[in-house]
């Protein structure tokens, strides 16, 4: 009887209502499907825009640059946006971080604790920025005040806080240059500002490319921040699609409640993303201080705003739960290259960056939207 | 033979409202108890109670004929009560295997960076679901692409996979279409004829209560004012004790009055 019942039900599935489709139907359903077109088209329209050039050795080297700056922030707000919380104050992150380390740099650490070398300035601001990031978080879980407006609190607080330690110290300038150029020095300062991928730049000059005009090898390398970008988007896609903590991270940003009633330590998941894009944000401020020597208190300034677009570009959905970081790479890709194309396209104003991004923008939170109810069914 | 849970003289009161006044009840093993009453009759404390979400004033739960307390509904949980909510704890977006293992996750490796073994996972889910009467093509898929009845069958084959032997369902028929009701009826038959779990369905249907429950009981005022086996009820008996004993009668009456 039993098996009758069985074979009834199976027959009349509703799940059968929902055709699986083929290989396209599948692909359109993935979260990166629009940023990946996105990204083609973009690589191929300034290529051809700027009759290549985008992408002969230096140009590769800049855009790279811009490219691996922006997606490590963009991963940190991604995962922390699937979760269902935003991170506004992450330019200032930038901005406090790249303070800290640079003045630890140039008058030693603080209390007295005597002088300063990259590894101990670097893991000293750490220590700060992490704290502040696990402050956001408890703030956050604990009042049940919208992140928005918490970590809008904290971009004025901190913001404002840089600049006024940077004058206090530093004699009314909010910039800091000319310090000793410690990736010649420190092993541990080149990780972050110094160069990357040389191997292949040396293996494209042997085989005859990447020359300049006298015909030496013209670029050495990639920056440092590169490599730091795939690692950090390698690591937060296992992370997020692999393991544990990533269902955790999807459960709370769709439902929370629910996830909560099934034993996922939501707040626990929230605080740690919080300090996550704080980590991202010192990663960001490290590779710029430690590359050009110098730390200003308006650098990251929009950063935050930028990171968030890149992830809704990247399709992730502004209402949580649904993301992917694959996405966020060819995000990262499409605004790096746009934001970078005036050095390349000199007869173009640089101001259309402003509208391209924000034309993408609200033209990729359409189309996740579409991607949501499409994933759903429609229901 | 003792029954899987048993309720005796369980008492709860918020401050001066008493909520449930001494309820006694019972279910044993491959059994469907229907819990009816109106609105306000206790139905919602006395499924925290059980759950472990409100502890009792008085009176003690016996869970297989021994008395247990919960704290918390964890302790709910270990003692193998296991509660699917109206809201059913789902989300939407996420694919039914991850649904299933919400929480507890089957990993290899160290804490939350465990990798997930996700065929395992979606092989136990499909399981699971089969046995309980529903087959789905595709574990990967998500739950929001579930209709309703679907996802009540769900959560309700992820409560007994998670070690639930008292199996307490919420008004599970509510805000259902007809024809997904019927399927999560049959959800409830095929838990039933699994033979070792207790089912306790709460409902206002007594339609539903009939087609699929052994016995009854129904709940006025926090307190047990009737029930019996299924067979001995009639109708009119049922829908006298569910609105709370004979103030249907004066309602028809009055009824009548405004012509």
């Amino acid at each position: 009887m039993s098996d009758a019942a069985n074979a009834d039900l199976v027959e009349r599935s509703e799940a059968d209502r929902l055709q699986k489709g083929g290989i396209i139907a599948q692909l359109v359903k993935r979260p990166e499907i629009g940023a990946f077109v996105g990204m083609i088209v973009i690589i191929v329209l300034l290529g051809w825009a700027s009759e290549w050039r985008v992408y002969n050795a230096l140009g590769l080297k800049n855009n790279l640059s811009i490219i691996g700056q922006l997606g490590i922030i963009a991963v940190g707000a991604c995962l922390l946006m699937i979760a269902g919380e935003f991170d506004l104050s992450i330019g200032s992150m930038i901005g406090f971080a790249g303070m800290s380390i640079a003045m630890m740099l140039k008058w030693g650490l603080p209390f007295g604790m005597g002088e300063a070398t990259p590894v101990s300035a670097f893991f000293l601001t750490l220590m700060m920025t992490l704290t502040l990031g696990w402050i956001i978080g408890n703030i956050v879980v604990r009042s049940g005040l919208s992140s928005f407006i918490v970590t809008l609190g904290f971009l004025f607080f901190l913001r404002g806080a840089t600049e006024v330690s940077f004058r206090i110290f530093n004699e009314g300038s909010t910039q800091i240059s000319g310090l000793q150029d410690f990736k010649e020095t420190s092993w541990f300062a080149s990780i972050f500002g110094g160069e990357t991928f040389t191997w292949a730049y040396d293996l494209a000059f042997q085989l005859g490319f990447n020359l300049n005009r006298k015909g030496e090898q013209w670029v050495t390398g990639l920056d440092a921040r590169v490599a730091w970008w795939l690692l950090l988007t390698f690591l937060a896609y296992i992370v997020l699609s692999r393991t544990q903590l990533g269902n955790w991270i999807f459960a709370t940003g769709d439902n929370s409640e629910s996830a909560r009633a099934n034993g996922v330590p939501v707040n626990k998941v929230r605080i740690g993303l919080f300090m996550f894009t704080a980590f991202c944000a010192t990663l960001f401020a490290a590779c710029q201080v430690f590359d050009t020597n110098t730390a200003d208190a308006a650098k990251g300034n929009l950063k935050e705003l930028e990171a968030i677009a890149v992830a809704v570009v990247g399709g992730t959905l502004m209402t949580g739960g649904f993301g992917s970081v694959i996405g966020i790479m060819f995000g990262a890709v499409i605004f790096g290259l746009v934001q970078n194309a005036v050095f390349f396209i000199p007869s173009i104003d640089g101001s259309y960056f402003r509208v391209f991004v924000g034309t993408v923008l609200l033209v990729a939170a359409f189309a996740n939207e579409n991607i949501r109810k499409r994933i759903t069914g429609g229901i | 033979m003792e029954p899987l849970i048993r309720l005796e003289g369980i008492k709860k009161t918020f401050g001066p409202f008493t909520a449930l006044n001494g309820v006694d009840l019972s279910v044993n093993k491959g059994e469907v108890l229907a819990l009816l009453g109106d609105n306000g009759a206790g139905k919602s404390t006395l499924i925290k109670v059980m759950s472990g979400v409100h502890q009792p004033n008085g009176g003690t739960i016996y869970v297989d004929g021994k008395a247990q307390k919960f704290e918390s509904p964890r302790d709910a949980a270990g003692a193998g009560i296991g509660t699917v909510y109206q809201d059913l704890a789902l989300n939407p977006l996420i694919s039914v295997t991850r649904n299933f293992f919400m929480g507890r996750e089957l990993t290899r490796g160290f804490g939350p960076f465990g990798l997930l073994r996700m065929d395992e996972m979606d092989r136990i889910t499909h399981d699971e679901m089969i046995k309980i009467g529903i087959d789905i093509s595709d574990p990967s898929q998500a739950v929001g692409t579930m209709s309703g009845g679907q996802r009540q069958t769900l959560a309700i084959a992820r409560a007994i996979y998670f070690g639930a032997r008292v199996l307490i369902l919420d008004e599970p028929t509510s805000a259902l279409g007809q024809k997904q009701q019927m399927e999560v009826l049959k959800t409830i038959k095929k838990v039933r004829s699994m033979g070792d779990i207790a089912v306790i369905l709460i409902t206002h249907n007594e339609i539903h209560a009939q087609l699929v429950a052994d016995r009854f009981v129904f709940l006025s005022l926090g307190q047990v004012i009737g029930g019996g086996m299924t067979s001995e009820l009639q109708g009119p008996e049922i829908r006298r004790l569910m609105s709370g004993g004979a103030e249907i009668a004066d309602l028809e009456q009055e009824l009548e009055a405004i012509g």
